[in-house]
């Protein structure tokens, strides 16, 4: 709970309906799309301008509490949860195109727009956005900011950073900070850059600039099957050595297939196949026959079964719904899961694929798999029920392992979904002291009294502080605040 | 646990599964009208679905202000099932939070008014008379537009004006009504029985005329079916399943004994309640497999008249909108057979209606219940329709006629209201298919 005079004080700001304080309503927002992790918030404040947002965090950080900003809640890391009573500032309302420039192909969004959203908005000027994450129907541009979301075409088209030009930020001390914009290359350093994939932990943006692309003229979807998931990988490794660059190569293995086929968005896929690989090729019309014959031949030297080639629109936006509901489609095969997103080097993938099966039968737990490929970025989904503590147990075992593998194998522990609150204990295995100390810097220019979305990313222990004296800090050199009550 | 939340804690426990296979993935957010209006997640279906499970797992009271205020708040839309990659069942699992937040605490005065009229016949009857009555002397259609455009359209206000708006078209029917039997030389196709209904009966006779003269036209025959009554979705859908049941049962048993292959509907939520009587009865191991079997012929009028072409009439040259109703592309989940019935009128000009599978906040009584949000989601409904461009709205459920068709008269429009089978019965008659019969009874012919 927060205190009385801040909810007045919130009300005010925001209007009464748009604060919510009461323990049972905060219940919903206790996690985000991954439930392993709960933790109710004092507060949830929906404000609708910059304005609101920055009196919002100049009064909840005059209370001492922290901030989490919160956009549609269908991020994969824990990022939006709230720890200690934090208080979430939700974009839910703040949905609006503010203006779509279609000769310089650009669009300005307040952060709660959809991200599908904003490319149908285009749609009528031959423009769309390119990042489109899997959750793309529900996710919204602002929380694609914070966690720079990738998505299954990011193969050919780069993440969201590469489309972010220009960003207005509400700074914890509740300064209003515009960076970039106009969608030319600001001088001095690239701020966009460094806020974009911050997690929520420099500040919340409150206006976003990004580019928008053509549609392209043609397309060309193909469905590889194959009998054995590590023959897709190696297919996928084949036709990315051969210099071929199709837009997306994603794989949904068997138990995965079996678990869309059952749901209103079955693609089509074969049920008894081990896997499919969807490969998609876009860009001018002239050549795409071409490059899809070829990747047709990589995938039947690979040893795939059969491969479909989408007759129309409507076949191909089948193929894609199955692959781009697949995560919300395993609550029919358990009621928990725990999806990771490691990434690793192409050329591990079948190796890796079958070290992850191996995993998975040895701690009796189902592991199904659907990722993008071409980027050697997997999503293996534990799936599990959490009233089953023993399951619990060994799902914790088997992520663990499995991280370890993608490590490894030269692989990093997150490819898109964030580091959040999932993730944090994880970072010592990829970055040493140094570069955390670097982090952790940069992070308390942006925030010195660590207030927003504070015990994400960086995982505590590894603060430089008197406490914590790895090295010593230099004079004047910033020290962690206390830790927020 | 309280009495209650352990009687959601058993009901749920049979649909486990159902509410078990949301994994939160918030895929239903954008499709929910409550989430997109007010922002908050406790007014979206994730939302909801949270705080029902933590009903179960005891970690809420179902007579807490927020079960109570964000579960009845629900337009019960269902547009989050077609969306949820899970296949979640939210209609069955919203009724079940209902009847639990019900017994927690008792629903509204007004609530509980409605839907005892709605489900005894002699208070019904009257009550339907008295509408019909009150209709015919012009006034609510003289109050609302008096009231036109003064204010949103909400409370008693929105009764008056949903009342008018129950009325025929003007125009339309100035041509004697004659006989939809089939054409000389066609066939028998099949036997339906018309739910004739409780609004339908009493403030739409015309629409259920309509609809069993199309059905004949195209090689139905329909069959009387007597000691049918009220279907009882406003009962379910308002967490009443003792009396949902009792009214299931009854129908079940009416439409067995007319022995017809197929059950007819023009209210899209009186079908869409029907289809699901099955498990309505589950429980009930006398009626299951039969209430079941009868749920399995259920069909929405234009699915019956899709699957046979339906047969062209006459030229109609009106620019006309399809709003699609909730409960018949949500929760039925048919979309392409209105669009069939439109095509087989000629010369029709069926102009795009933006939101078309949107809520228009009807919902029931939810206008009388939640006049604020009610009226906002139907302004929103009644202003994509002045956009469209078209001349007359077209649906196929009475409530959604009577929501969008007051909305449309308060906002000081003209628009009027029909059901997709009067304006194929319009070209029909142009065609004179009907001419030289004899007219019809409430949707039943001796």
């Amino acid at each position: 709970m927060i205190p009385g005079r801040l909810t007045k004080e919130l009300a005010r700001i925001c209007g009464r309906d748009h604060v919510i304080v009461d323990r049972d309503r905060l219940l919903v927002y206790e996690s985000d799309a991954l439930t392993a992790y709960r933790h109710r918030p004092g507060a949830v404040v929906l404000p609708r301008t910059t304005e609101e947002v920055r009196r919002t965090v100049q009064a909840v950080v005059r209370h001492g509490l922290p901030i989490v900003p919160r956009g549609a809640g269908t991020g994969l890391s824990g990022g939006a949860v709230a720890l200690n009573g934090a208080v979430v500032i939700g974009t839910a309302r703040m949905n609006r195109i503010l203006a779509i420039d279609a000769p310089n192909r650009r669009a300005v969004l307040q952060p709660g727009v959809i991200n599908a959203e904003l490319s149908a908005a285009a749609a009528v000027h031959g423009l769309y956005y390119a990042p489109d994450p899997s959750s793309q129907t529900a996710c919204t541009i602002g929380g694609n900011v914070a966690e720079n979301s990738g998505g299954p075409h990011c193969l050919k088209y780069g993440v969201t950073s590469r489309y972010v030009t220009g960003l207005t930020v509400v700074l914890a001390d509740g300064s209003v900070v515009k960076v970039g914009g106009h969608g030319r290359e600001a001088p001095g350093y690239d701020l966009v850059g460094l806020f974009v994939g911050s997690e929520g932990c420099f500040g919340i943006a409150t206006e976003i600039e990004v580019g928008l692309l053509p549609v392209p003229e043609g397309v060309r979807t193909l469905l590889g099957i194959f009998d054995r998931i590590e023959d897709s990988g190696r297919a996928v490794s084949d036709i990315i050595s051969a210099g071929l660059l199709p837009a997306a190569m994603e794989i949904i293995d068997g138990p995965t297939i079996r678990a869309v086929e059952d749901s209103v968005f079955a693609a089509g896929y074969p049920t008894d196949a081990e896997a499919a690989l969807v490969i998609e090729f876009d860009g001018l019309e002239a050549g795409l026959d071409h490059e899809a014959e070829r990747a047709t031949r990589f995938c039947f030297r690979a040893g795939a079964r059969e491969v479909r080639s989408a007759r129309d629109e409507e076949e191909r936006l089948a193929l894609w719904k199955g692959r781009k509901k697949a995560f919300g489609a395993m609550g029919r095969i358990a009621p928990d899961l725990l999806v990771q997103d490691a990434t690793v080097p192409r050329t591990t993938l079948p190796a890796i694929l079958k070290g992850i099966s191996e995993i998975g039968n040895r701690y009796n737990l189902i592991v199904a798999n659907v990722f993008h490929a071409g980027d050697g970025n997997l999503h293996p989904n534990i799936l599990f029920d959490r009233r089953d503590l023993d399951e619990l147990e060994r799902v914790e075992h088997a992520s663990k392992e499995i991280m370890q593998l993608c490590v490894d194998a030269g692989g990093t522990i997150t490819g898109e979904h964030g580091v959040g609150l999932d993730k944090k204990h994880h970072m010592p295995l990829i970055y040493g002291p140094d570069e955390l100390d670097t982090m952790w810097g940069i992070r308390r220019v942006f925030d010195p009294g660590a207030v927003m979305n504070p015990g994400k990313v960086l995982p505590e222990e590894t603060e430089p502080s008197p406490a914590n004296p790895r090295r010593e800090p230099a004079p004047g050199e910033l020290v962690g605040a206390p830790a927020p009550a | 646990m309280s009495a209650a939340a352990d009687s959601l804690a058993h009901a749920v426990k049979e649909q486990e599964e159902g509410l078990l296979n949301c994994v939160h993935c918030g895929f239903c957010l954008p499709a929910c009208p409550t989430y997109r209006r007010l922002g908050d997640e406790a007014d979206s279906p994730r939302g909801r679905l949270h705080l029902m499970r933590a009903v179960v797992e005891g970690r809420l009271d179902p007579g807490a202000e927020a079960f109570q205020t964000h579960i009845g708040r629900c337009l019960g839309c269902r547009a989050c099932e077609p969306v949820c990659p899970s296949g979640v069942e939210y209609g069955n699992l919203l009724e079940l939070a209902r009847h639990v937040g019900g017994e927690a605490r008792r629903p509204s005065l007004v609530t509980r008014l409605l839907l005892r009229v709605f489900g005894t016949e002699w208070l019904a009857r009257p009550a339907m008379f008295a509408g019909r009555a009150a209709r015919a002397t012009g006034i609510p259609a003289l109050v609302t537009r008096l009231l036109a455009g003064s204010a949103p359209p909400r409370g008693p206000r929105l009764g008056l004006a949903m009342l008018a708006a129950s009325g025929p078209m003007r125009g339309l029917h100035a041509a004697p009504a004659g006989s939809g039997s089939p054409r000389p030389g066609a066939r028998v196709r099949a036997t339906v029985g018309l739910l004739t209904g409780c609004v339908q009966a009493g403030l739409f006779s015309r629409v259920n005329q309509a609809t069993a003269r199309v059905l004949e036209a195209n090689g139905y025959q329909v069959v009387p079916v007597e000691a049918q009554g009220c279907c009882g979705a406003l009962h379910a859908h308002a967490g009443d399943l003792e009396a949902a049941r009792a009214m299931a049962r009854r129908n079940v048993e009416a439409f067995e004994a007319a022995g017809v292959d197929y059950l007819a509907m023009n209210a899209s939520g009186c079908g869409a309640a029907m289809a699901e009587y099955g498990s309505l009865l589950s429980h009930d191991p006398a009626m299951r497999d039969r209430a079941a079997a009868i749920a399995g012929r259920v069909r929405d009028v234009s699915e019956l008249l899709a699957a046979c072409g339906p047969v062209r009439g006459s030229a109609v040259r009106m620019k006309v909108t399809w709003d699609a109703p909730c409960h018949l592309v949500h929760a039925q989940r048919v979309s392409g057979p209105p669009q069939a019935v439109l095509d087989a009128v000629p010369e029709l000009d069926v102009l795009p209606l933006a939101g078309a599978t949107e809520c228009c906040g009807g919902a029931g009584i939810y206008g009388l219940t939640h006049p604020h949000l009610g009226g906002w989601i139907g302004g929103d409904k009644v202003r994509s329709v002045l956009e469209s461009g078209a001349d007359i709205l077209v649906t196929g459920n009475p409530g959604c006629m009577m929501q969008i068709g007051a909305g449309l008269r308060l906002a000081g429009s003209e628009v009027p209201v029909l059901h997709l089978v009067e304006l194929l019965d319009e070209s029909y008659r142009r065609a004179g298919f009907y001419a030289g019969g004899t007219d019809h009874g409430n949707g039943s012919r001796p």
